[in-house]
């Protein structure tokens, strides 16, 4: 089973249909919620070079945005 | 060749489906993503018939909606280009095309850009075209918000709490918004005002780091973390250039019925001229592009 990390906001509508995706796919997936926690912010954004949620980390690989063909191809290779 | 061929499923076009299946018309829905621009609204409170609701639980009830009327959606599909045939009209997406005898165009609008350098660089890097997404990631930073209508003091009024220090700043001398979201954002210590100010350079190392800008022709800066673009929208209209004509803002130009310059082409919602942005007159449009068609073509025998 992918081990996978949603890194959100409350008001973001793009990670709210993530979680949909992954709910959907009955996939089970850690939400955090990056505007609680500024060193966790700082942390993810200084990884991936992208200031934005939702990111997404399937296995250690993060996916930025709500890319669905990306996700897709993702969960397939696992 | 299909009856009907719908470019774009946001909620002109899931409309204008949702009445082409239940009059069982043989029509094809082509959309590049599902849903457009409700992915950006955050509250919905004016929406007839719903007290109150979001962009996303809209979303997800029209997806339920489109179901259950057995609308399938051909998704990722980008038009390119459409052309005229005989007795119809060639849709061109990437790889494929698609023929109609009527075509309704409900592509919608994108955030307007400023275009200035170093705006492209750092999108996702500090700069955002939508403040709901990503304006809690500003947590005790300071961000600008540029532009001057009811997105950008909306944008601030979300803001206000969550980032230090905000400047707002317009390129025009006055606001052009709802007066009491100019009473608010005015009333907002935190906030910073900025007018006939404009935008020159977004700056930034491996994320922003500031903005610069003019005003009396002379340059400054601002030391930000964050820029949230607000200065309006521009029309999904580009692969209809030559097709049919194209207002100065490039929407495209529709009668009071819905129809566009070409006959058997109609128009909805945020991509047509008459355009407010709004939920209701985009579904309205919808709905009203799919009975005109339905018309053409039973006159037209088709």
């Amino acid at each position: 089973m992918a081990k996978i990390k949603i890194y959100s906001t409350p008001t973001c509508p793009f990670c709210r249909m993530a979680k949909e995706f992954f709910k959907e796919k009955k996939i089970g997936f850690e939400d955090i919620d990056v505007s609680a926690d500024r060193a966790v912010a700082s942390e993810l954004f200084e990884r991936s070079g992208h200031m934005g949620v939702p990111q997404i980390e399937v296995n250690g690989k993060i996916i930025i945005g709500f890319d669905k063909a990306a996700l897709e191809q993702e969960l397939k290779d696992v | 060749m299909f009856d009907l061929v719908i470019v774009g499923a946001g909620i002109a076009g899931q409309t204008a489906a949702i009445y082409a299946a239940r009059k069982r018309m043989d029509f094809v829905l082509l959309a590049k993503e599902v849903g457009g621009q409700f992915l950006e609204s955050g509250e919905v409170l004016n929406y007839p018939g719903i007290l109150k609701t979001t962009g996303v639980e809209f979303k997800l009830l029209m997806d339920k909606q489109l179901e259950f009327n057995e609308v399938n959606v051909t998704e990722g599909k980008e038009v390119k280009k459409i052309g005229k045939i005989e007795d119809g009209f060639r849709v061109y997406c990437d790889s494929d095309t698609y023929d109609a005898k009527t075509v309704i165009i409900a592509s919608g609008a994108r955030p307007r850009g400023l275009n200035v350098p170093g705006e492209k660089e750092f999108a996702r890097k500090g700069v955002t075209y939508c403040s709901i997404c990503d304006g809690p990631l500003f947590s005790g930073m300071d961000v600008v918000v540029v532009g001057g209508g009811n997105s950008a003091l909306e944008a601030v009024d979300f803001i206000k709490d969550i980032a230090q220090k905000i400047y707002l700043l317009n390129n025009g001398k006055e606001f052009n918004a709802h007066e009491y979201l100019i009473e608010r954002v005015l009333s907002y210590k935190n906030v910073e005002i900025l007018l006939e100010a404009d935008t020159k350079e977004v700056l930034g190392d491996k994320f922003v780091t500031g903005l610069v800008y003019e005003k009396n022709s002379i340059l400054h800066s601002l030391e930000v973390q964050g820029v949230i673009i607000e200065i309006g929208r521009v029309p999904n209209t580009g692969f209809l250039e030559g097709f049919l004509e194209l207002d100065e803002h490039n929407h495209v130009v529709v009668d009071c019925q819905t129809r566009a310059s070409v006959e058997g082409v109609f128009a909805a919602g945020d991509c047509a001229s008459g355009h407010e942005y709004q939920y209701v007159t985009s579904a309205g449009q919808g709905c009203m592009a799919l009975l005109k068609a339905a018309r053409y073509l039973a006159n037209k025998k088709l």
